[in-house]
């Protein structure tokens, strides 16, 4: 599934200090791959229904339910996702396309569809720790931050997780100082993140909330962002999961902005 | 230290209400599954809007801009790998006194394969539908679909600048290069100021005027529009071809009687839109090669060139900047003076635009700020556009705004609405399923 909700990410500053349980011989490089594997490219492609529940500090809420396509053109490496809009009715048949690339040198090549005035809308790549559709999820969140982008570090590792550290290597592209994540042994899924801030703040949360088997690939099918400053937070929750269906490269090109696969839709 | 505790206490406890929210939250969501069978699905809005000048318009006299009671209905129907679309308004237009209705999008939409293997490469559009292409914001070189500019000036939502016409687009695909074709049956123009809402320059009388004027049958094609559209990407770059043949979409040209009239129009160009930098740049060209061929009619406009370069980036999160220059090159410049009516009114032999947009999402993207200006040096006028839409739940959004049009001269492009710069108000409430 594409767009696991979860990301990669942090430890609480305690087990940051204790560094001492951490068995030398686990591969740091290998185990992100993996993990990153894992998350975001599960099969060679997927197609999944989401739905979003997006909660302000005030408690008001708000709805967003989509369909993701995604295929990839190879594990670990540059994907091509589609990303149709159903609700709320005004954002219905908007239509979001993402290459996204991992060389750190290259952006991601986005565009938007606006069904109201049938316009295809080449978006500048930008800054993708900003917010997906209004939730708390960032776009990087949905599509994916390539661990090329981070210097890994583990931790500690407990009885069932790996616990890492990350930092970014271009510190100017992101608004953590740190994350530490927590990797499940079991199925390599990244299943906390926590950002902290450079004053060790941890100011927000990525958490997978139910991991599901679908198909033979373990997959997050409900994760939860929490931003821990407001207390605003947003549910994601993926449904109809498939991987592994064929999808041809049309499906992700100009042609379904305009002319949705309806196929795929259902 | 106690207040240590009751902070804690009270942090803890609001941590568990989050807790149980979620959790009612997500078994809320255990109702999705069940709401998804239907293959058809509606929903809709309700819209009041008022807008009024920030002048006096002696013209005009009304000092209201916009006055809408709207209700736009969307509905869709899905089948088996094509939909039908239906998107409507019912609205009171205050500004005219009139009820009003128009249907925006009915509309089948799906592909070509039930035809045979060879249908599988074809899309097919038909009926009545918004068309857009093309590279420019606000600025439209090869896009020849019809526009609403009274709406644009009244400050309605974008989405009404885009007016609809009842065509059918066909579409193909191959790996190397793919094709729009439109034909629209009969001529849809665009609607443009015409002295309802606001009034306008006459070169014949000189002075701004409100005549609600009509062009005449006998002056509006009922004859097709033709346009089509090659597109792909080499190496990076989007490019494109574009075609169009039809009718000026304004009533520009006039008959011998002075009538206004749609002058037959064929426009041929290109564009070219790529990542530079950070950001996106572009550039389109455009011909418009009118019935005055070598300028020498004064009722008819002269052929034209127009260009625009354009790029934009995210400034820094959250705020998007762009910039671009626009150009019309009027053909036959002697020729059109020499034989003009109103020379002394006539176009700089090249008009230039500069346009300036900043936007900016906050608040987790429930507010947008929206500055767009239009500056032309060459007419030394302008038209700047500020919109503020803030939208804090699903089920409603207010938007305000400014329409200033500003200049020298009283017959200038821009300049020439300057008792039409308003302000304007709306709010929206969204209704679905």
């Amino acid at each position: 599934m594409a767009i696991q909700g979860v990301g990669f990410a942090i430890l609480s500053v305690f087990t940051f200090l204790s560094a001492s349980g951490v068995a030398q011989e686990v591969d740091v490089d290998g185990l992100i791959l993996a993990s990153e594997k894992a998350a975001y490219y599960a099969g060679d492609d997927s197609r999944s229904d989401a739905r979003m529940i997006i909660v302000d500090g005030q408690g008001r809420k708000q709805m967003r339910q989509f369909t993701i396509l995604r295929k990839d053109v190879e594990d670990n490496g540059d994907q091509k996702m589609m990303v149709f809009f159903s609700r709320p009715a005004d954002v219905r048949d908007t239509v979001f396309r993402v290459e996204k690339h991992v060389e750190l040198d290259q952006d991601d090549d986005r565009w938007l569809y606006l069904p109201a005035l049938d316009l295809v809308k080449r978006i500048s790549a930008g800054d993708k720790r900003t917010s997906f559709v209004g939730s708390h999820f960032f776009y990087e969140d949905v599509s994916g931050r390539a661990v090329s982008e981070d210097t890994f570090s583990l931790q500690k590792e407990t009885e069932t997780r790996y616990i890492l550290k990350a930092e970014a290597k271009d510190t100017h592209s992101v608004e953590f100082a740190y994350y530490v994540v927590e990797i499940d042994k079991q199925n390599n899924l990244p299943v906390l993140i926590n950002f902290y801030d450079k004053n060790h703040t941890n100011y927000r949360r990525v958490e997978a909330v139910s991991v599901d088997t679908i198909e033979g690939y373990p997959t997050v099918t409900r994760s939860k962002v929490t931003d821990l400053t407001s207390g605003g937070y947003t549910l994601m929750e993926f449904r109809n999961m498939t991987y592994n269906l064929g999808l041809n490269e049309g499906v992700f090109s100009e042609r379904s902005l305009r002319t949705p696969p309806v196929q795929w839709l259902k | 230290m106690a207040k240590y505790l009751i902070g804690l206490l009270l942090l803890t406890g609001s941590v568990l209400a989050q807790e149980q929210q979620s959790d009612d939250l997500w078994a809320e969501m255990d109702n999705w599954e069940e709401q998804e069978v239907s293959p058809f699905s509606w929903a809709g809005f309700a819209e009041v809007a008022l807008g009024r000048r920030l002048q006096r318009d002696d013209v005009i006299g009304r000092n209201t801009t916009l006055q809408d009671a709207r209700v736009q209905l969307k509905s869709d129907y899905l089948l088996s790998s094509s939909k039908v679309s239906f998107r409507g308004d019912l609205y009171y237009d205050g500004v005219k006194n009139q009820l009003e209705s128009q249907i925006r999008e009915l509309y089948w939409q799906g592909n070509l394969g039930f035809l045979g293997t060879m249908g599988r490469h074809f899309d097919l559009k038909a009926g009545q539908q918004v068309l857009t292409w093309g590279t420019g914001d606000y600025l439209f070189l090869n896009d020849l679909f019809s526009k609403d500019y009274q709406s644009f000036f009244a400050g309605r939502d974008d989405d009404y600048l885009k007016a609809p016409s009842l065509s059918v687009k066909l579409s193909g695909y191959s790996t190397l290069v793919n094709f729009d074709v439109v034909i629209t049956p009969e001529f849809e123009p665009d609607n443009g100021i015409n002295g309802e809402y606001f009034s306008y320059f006459s070169p014949s009388t000189g002075t701004l005027i409100a005549d609600e004027f009509s062009v005449l049958d006998s002056n509006l094609p009922d004859e097709p529009e033709y346009a089509i559209r090659l597109y792909g990407t080499l190496a990076g770059t989007e490019l494109a071809l574009y075609g169009y043949k039809g009718y000026s979409k304004l009533p520009q040209g006039a008959d011998v009687q002075g009538n206004p009239r749609y002058s037959e129009l064929t426009v041929s160009g290109f564009s070219a839109v790529r990542p530079i930098g950070a950001g996106i740049g572009k550039l389109e060209y455009a011909f418009y090669d009118g019935e005055d061929t070598f300028g020498n009619d004064p009722f008819t406009a002269n052929d034209q060139s127009r260009l625009l370069i354009g790029y934009e980036q995210e400034l820094i999160a959250n705020l998007t900047g762009s910039l671009q220059w626009y150009t019309e090159f009027n053909h036959d410049y002697a020729a059109l003076v020499a034989n003009s009516l109103w020379p002394q009114y006539e176009d700089e032999e090249r008009r230039h635009v500069l346009t300036t947009e900043l936007r900016y999402l906050a608040l987790q993207q429930t507010l947008t700020l929206q500055l767009f200006n239009f500056y032309s040096p060459s007419d030394n006028d302008g038209y700047l556009r500020l919109r503020g839409t803030y939208s804090p739940t699903d089920r409603w959004q207010i938007s305000g705004g400014v329409n200033g049009f500003y200049g020298d001269e009283t017959y200038t492009f821009y300049s020439q609405f300057k008792d039409g710069s308003n302000v304007y108000l709306a709010f929206r409430y969204f209704f679905e399923e």
